[in-house]
């Protein structure tokens, strides 16, 4: 009877808190907790009923809380620099941007695949840049931008402000043709925010 | 209404706004009305309008106000001027902290504060039309703003109040048998856990009767919580059959 019951739950949509069967019957996986021995949803979502390996899960219909992990793609502005490490502002994980900031930490040792002198020649304060986050131990959140596809996005000028464009090695501002040092990601100017 | 009735409820039993003793007002619950937030719900509860908006986790600001080892929920309970009838100050009340309070309090022991360190929700929940019975009100529409925004629940929290006018023990009450009545009782409850998340009471009661009080508003607390998942489903199964034609 019970089995027939759950076998009709599978693939609908439940809510948080909504019974799904007890331990003796599964092994209760992401999206379930457990209490007293019952297993409960906690997301909204479709139930998953794996017969075959007497597993429940909830798959999320939308995408829920996004806070950064390690292995993801963020994007975000650069607050507070100093010579040897920046603090960057996240706004975007992944595709998804997130209401309110992550702070992350940039280090130099991580800002580019050779050695890098100074800080100023990566990125300056109030550049977009795309960076991975390489640790979140202690909600600390450690990025890097040594690939090719890391790195600044949106560079200003840091005497007048203006978006940088690349030339050859360098960037240089149209402007006041100021010449400025950036770690650019391979597809810079083109990120949508 | 300014003028005090003399009697709340008449010889065949029929409340003021012509309800039943164990008749809840009439409800509209909606969830995912405001486009920037994380989660958001609307609720209406008889004459009470009431928004309520999600934001995070996210990175709490001040920074030293978040806790290492859990979420910090933080919430804000507040009366729009023209809610009442005289006007009211915009400012924060005595009454709208103590409330924010005890929303929040409600609230947390239905989420799971733990797996979200150093980050924090904020809850904002604003009463443009209030008929009494807001607080009972607002945490049924923030916990499905909360369920909307995708953190992890053990349960909806579904709230109702009973109370006590004239002689009778009666469910729901609104803003004058409120005001004019002997007691009230706003109970908030985690319907599948069977847990009872907040238990208040002003006024005075005989033991049996909050018993009574406590069990016609546990009765309300579960028929709100059918129509907050009716409001929950309508909302992800439009979101379901769009992603299944994709």
């Amino acid at each position: 009877m019970s089995l027939k019951a759950s076998e009709q739950k599978s693939g609908q949509i439940v809510l948080p808190g909504e019974r799904l069967g007890v331990i003796e019957e599964y092994i209760p996986d992401s999206g379930t907790y457990v209490k007293d021995g019952v297993i409960y949803s906690k997301i909204i979502g479709r139930a998953l009923m794996d017969m075959l390996n007497k597993r429940v899960s909830v798959y999320p219909i939308v995408s829920g809380v996004t806070v950064p992990k390690v292995s993801d793609t963020v994007v975000g502005q650069v607050g507070n620099a100093q010579s040897d490490n920046v603090l960057v502002r996240i706004f975007k994980v992944g595709p998804k941007k997130i209401s309110g900031v992550f702070t992350g930490i940039l280090h130099i040792s991580d800002a580019h695949d050779r050695y890098m002198k100074s800080m100023n020649d990566v990125c300056k304060p109030g550049d977009i840049i795309r960076a991975k986050v390489i640790s979140d131990k202690n909600q600390i959140y450690h990025l890097s931008t040594a690939n090719k596809d890391l790195g600044v996005l949106y560079g200003f000028c840091s005497r007048c402000g203006n978006l940088l464009e690349t030339k050859r090695q360098e960037m240089q501002c149209p402007k006041c043709s100021n010449v400025e040092r950036r770690k650019t990601a391979s597809d810079y100017g083109k990120e949508e925010l | 209404m300014n003028e005090k009735p003399e009697k709340l409820i008449d010889k065949k039993g029929c409340r003021l706004d012509g309800r039943k003793a164990d008749e809840l007002r009439p409800l509209k619950l909606e969830v995912g009305v405001l486009a920037n937030a994380d989660g958001s719900a609307y609720i209406e509860h008889g004459k009470n309008k009431i928004l309520a908006a999600v934001f995070g986790p996210r990175e709490m600001h001040p920074k030293h106000l978040s806790l290492p080892d859990r979420m910090v929920i933080r919430c804000r309970y507040h009366m729009a001027p023209f809610s009442v009838q005289e006007r009211k100050s915009p400012a924060p009340s005595r009454r709208e902290v103590e409330l924010s309070k005890v929303i929040r309090e409600s609230l947390e022991p239905s989420l799971f504060v733990e797996l979200y360190p150093r980050t924090g929700i904020d809850l904002f929940i604003e009463v443009l039309q209030a008929d009494g019975g807001t607080r009972c009100a607002s945490i049924t529409a923030a916990s499905l703003a909360i369920a909307d925004a995708g953190i992890p629940m053990r349960d909806l929290v579904a709230a109702c109040a009973a109370g006590k006018v004239d002689d009778t023990v009666v469910v729901d009450l609104f803003d004058l048998e409120d005001k004019l009545g002997v007691a009230d009782v706003p109970l908030a409850l985690m319907p599948n856990l069977n847990a009872v998340t907040l238990l208040q009471m002003d006024g005075i009661l005989t033991p049996e009767e909050f018993e009574q009080a406590v069990n016609m508003a546990m009765e309300g607390c579960k028929k709100i919580y059918a129509m907050q998942k009716d409001a929950l489903k309508t909302k992800y199964m439009a979101i379901k059959e769009e992603v299944e034609e994709e």
